[in-house]
Order: C-alpha cells, then structure tokens, then sequence
C-alpha cells in the first residue's frame, strides 16, 4: 500500500488510519486484526477471543498489550474490541493524533445552524438601502461558522488517508473494519471470521447522530465498530460521531467506515 | 467394549480452541466436558463445532467433573441423567467421571478431591458408580485424580483401590498420567506399582496434560506444557500395554496451534513406539 505519510512526514501506523477513518473502536479492531493476523490471539467459532501467550508477547504497541492482557481468557469478541477502544491506551492514542493535528477537539453541528447565515444574508441586502446593516453581517457570519460545527479529522489528518489502500488484511480493518467489504469480499472472511462473529460488534444505535452528519454514512452504516468508536470517550455526545464520520474517501464499501464528512 | 478399541490419539474439546481442534491435522478423537454443554442437548442444540467433528465421523466422548462419586452424599441423579443424555446426542461409546468427590455438606469444593483409600469409602464409592451405571446408557470409565494430600489411615494403595473398585463395578478406567505424574512427586506414589496394581485390561483410555513446579510441589494445572516427566510415564505404561486411546486434556492458557500439534505428536511417537 501507499504508506500514509502525514505532512509532517510521520509514517501513520495501522491503528491510527482506523482512528482517523472511524474513531477508537475501529482503532481497537485493527490492534485486534494485527493479533489475529500474527496469531498472537485465536477467535473460537463462538467469537471468543482469547490470547495465545499470558504474557503480552508479541505486542508491539500499546493497544495491542492492552487487548491482549483483556482477553487472556476467552472473552467475546465484540466486548475485546469495546473494552479497548474504552482504554487509557486509546485516550493516549487520540491525544497524540491531536497533538499531531491530525485530528482537532470536534464541535457538534447545531440544528440551526443555516440560521445565521439566512440573516447575513438578510443583513446585506438590507446594508443596501441602509449600510448600518453590514456591521452586523460579519458576527452573523461568525455565528454561521461556530454553529456549523467542526470535523474532528482535520484537513492534514484527511490529506494523510487520502491514499490509503488496503492491500493487507490489517489495513482493511483499519479502513473498512471487521463488517466492511474491501474487492467485494467481507473483510471478515480475509480472517476466517463469520458473520455472526463480526456481527457481535455493536450497531450504532444513535440515530441523531447519524442524522447530524450531513455527510451520509457515517459510523452508522451497517454495523459496528464505529459504534463502539462513536461511543467511546473520545468521540463523545458532544462529538456527534464526528471522528467516526471523517474518514472521507477511503472509506468506501459498505462498512462502518465513514463517508465523507459529519461535523 | 465394542466400538473404541482403537481410538487413536485426540485432545480435548474446549469452546475456546474448536477451529483449531477442527484444523489440527492427525486428531482422531475428542472429549467434551459434560457440564459446559447444555442440559436440552441432542443434535441441534451441540456446539457447531461438535456437530461438525461429529460429521466427520470423529468419536466424542463425554467427560464430567461433578458427579462426586466418591462423596457421602448421595448421587445426584440428575448430574447422571444429563451426563446419558450428552452421551446419546454425540453417539458416544463410553463416558467418564473421576475417582473424587466435589461436594459435601452442601458446600462445593470447586476441585476434584481424593477419596481415603479406605474399605468403607471404597463401599461408598463402589453404590455410587453402580448406581450411576444403572442409570447410564453407556459404560462409565473413571479417573485418577491428582491430589495434593492423602487421608490418614489408608488401607489400599491408590493402584490396589482402583483395581478392588473395577472389580466390584466392572467399570473402565481412564488412567491420567500426568496425575500419576503428579502423585509421584508430590505424595510419593510409585507410577509402576501403580501401573502394576491396575488391571490394565480394563483400561478405557489415557489422558496427559501439563503442569509446572511451584518449588517442591508440582502444580497439575492441565494449562502448561506436558513435561518430558510425564510423557515417560506415558512411556511406561505403553510398554506395558496398548491403549485404546490417548488424549492430550489442556484446560486453560492454550498455546499456539503450533505447541498443540507439536504436543500431540509428542504423544503419538510415544505411542507408535510401542506399537512397533
């Protein structure tokens, strides 16, 4: 694949375009994917997850040694993926994106958030015939881009997935999650996952958050992850899913990973 | 007893490791634990990986852990009834329990507890197992346990306790020799009086399984790697008999697939050897 490259020149791991495409629980699935993938884990045909050494072994990254200190029993699939995107590792993980500025503190779209700008408009057009009016149009404006709300990828953070592929199997964890598609083939079936494994993962059950995302998809799509990811501290109510729903254009069969744009 | 003459070299079904018991090449049979399936069970209602191993005409055979045959409490007949009704929906041969008692006085012990080896526990013990047979569909084999104390005042050796309670029941015996292993170092118990004293003709089949020290005591844990201690005792008790069967019982902490097919052919070269 294209190494995703940040503008800073910062290679992006696998776990990070998870963040980036779909926020902390699809974050989670692709430590878990890296897991499954070394055979560091197994995934019973009843989707119990359970490590293969009791000590860590073979973690390389935070995420990694904290899914595969939660799971040194069988634990059920979709609460490894919840309990790790829940973790402190993922908060050090989030933070770092932010200090990266690959991602920036979101900022719900409001309801009305058209409001001000109908009144700016409104403003100018009066400032025509009486130009004390105009004074107003620049804080109506500013009203207009608060209450739009703010994306909680930032531009460099899309710049940088802008050419992710998945042409691993842990990269499609990443961009399409457990319950996506990558060619057409469910990227569940890369692990000899079944359905009614990947399907464990939680659905979105927000509606209004994926209504507020005026940019369709969204972590509500199908399934999953993003649930987990929308739900977890980082991208919180006040989030409105952003993080889940920026991913952009990689994001783009059938998964949880999101279209382009909620706020 | 028809029908398991040969059963080959297997392992334990655990819930955790199906796919890879489903994919471990050269597994000839398997053994589920009794009380983690469902009490409702006949065909439709196994595991789907059961089911699948079934299909391949793989043996299953039930093994239980709470039976507490050789309690003072009466048998719970209930234990039994779902112990038969495992065994019919896998079609099994034979099933197991252990030479123990669990419970007493209402109270559970949460571990496999050795029985005294006296002549009044070895009566309690043998109404027990017959009353079980009575209400099996199938022989019963049971095992020696691993303990870590033995009762005062034993009359019998454990080789001699098993071999009078076979007798007077005609039940089979599942030898495990890693809790023989385990008897040896930590109370004493000679493994070839043991293996002398048993009538090896009534042997159903073997279990080996892992276990660590812990300084002075070894830890019978059934969840690390089986010692070469162990498969010595395998070994001997080989070059004293063919055994129908030999199954690999790993209960926790399972290792990569790799470990386990390497454990398993551990134990078949073991076995081929004497087999010439």
């Amino acid at each position: 694949m294209v190494t995703p490259v940040t503008s800073q020149g910062t290679r992006l791991s696998a776990e990070e375009i998870g963040y980036l495409t779909a926020g902390p629980g699809r974050a989670a699935e692709t430590a878990l994917a890296r897991l499954i993938d070394a055979g560091l884990v197994r995934v019973s045909r009843e989707g119990l997850v359970s490590a293969v050494h009791l000590n860590n072994h073979g973690a390389m990254t935070e995420l990694e040694r904290r899914t595969l200190s939660y799971a040194r029993t069988g634990v059920r699939f979709d609460q490894v993926v919840q309990s790790t995107a829940y973790s402190t590792e993922m908060k050090r993980l989030h933070q770092h994106l932010l200090d990266q500025k690959l991602m920036q503190q979101p900022r719900r779209r409001h309801e009305g958030w058209w409001f001000p700008l109908v009144i700016a408009i409104v403003l100018v057009l009066l400032g025509f015939s009486t130009p004390v009016f105009f004074l107003g149009v620049p804080i109506a404006l500013l009203f207009f881009v608060w209450q739009r709300g703010r994306k909680a990828v930032t531009q460099a953070g899309r710049e940088a997935l802008r050419h992710v592929v998945a042409t691993d199997r842990v990269h499609a964890v990443a961009l399409y999650g457990f319950c996506g598609k990558v060619n057409g083939r469910a990227v569940g079936d890369l692990f000899e996952l079944s359905q009614s494994i990947v399907k464990m993962l939680p659905l979105k059950q927000n509606r209004k958050r994926k209504s507020s995302s005026d940019g369709g998809g969204g972590c509500g799509s199908s399934c999953s992850s993003c649930g987990s990811g929308c739900g977890s501290s980082s991208c919180s109510s006040s989030s409105s899913g952003s993080s889940c729903s920026s991913g952009g254009s990689s994001c783009g069969g059938g998964g949880c990973g999101g279209g382009g744009g909620g706020d | 007893m028809a029908g398991i003459t040969d059963l080959g070299v297997g392992i334990g079904w655990r819930s955790e490791i199906d796919l890879t018991v489903e994919r471990l090449p050269g597994v000839d049979f398997v053994e589920v634990v009794a009380e983690n399936l469902h009490s409702n069970v006949h065909r439709g209602h196994l595991p789907e990986s059961v089911t699948l191993l079934l299909e391949r005409g793989i043996p299953v055979l039930p093994h239980a852990v709470s039976l507490s045959l050789g309690g003072a409490d009466p048998v719970d007949l209930s234990r039994v009834e779902h112990l038969g009704k495992i065994a019919e929906a896998v079609g099994a041969p034979m099933v197991s329990d252990h030479v123990c008692f669990v419970r007493a006085g209402g109270l559970d012990s949460g571990h496999l507890m050795p029985v005294p080896r006296t002549k009044d526990a070895l009566d309690v013990l043998v109404a027990n197992v017959k009353l079980a047979q009575e209400n099996l569909p199938v022989p019963l084999a049971l095992e020696n346990v691993a303990a870590l104390l033995e009762w005062p005042d034993g009359e019998l050796s454990e080789g001699q306790f098993l071999a009078e309670l076979v007798e007077r029941t005609d039940c089979w015996l599942l030898v495990d020799v890693a809790n023989l292993y385990a008897n040896a170092r930590n109370i004493g118990t000679d493994p070839g009086r043991f293996l002398d004293e048993i009538p090896l003709e009534r042997l159903a089949y073997v279990h080996v399984a892992g276990g660590v020290d812990h300084g002075d005591v070894y830890h019978d844990t059934h969840a690390h790697a089986v010692l070469p201690e162990v498969l010595g005792v395998l070994d001997e008790l080989c070059s004293r008999v063919t055994p129908p069967g030999v199954l690999l019982e790993r209960d926790d902490n399972y290792p990569s697939d790799t470990e386990i097919a390497s454990e398993l052919a551990a134990i078949r070269a073991v076995v081929d050897k004497h087999r010439g």
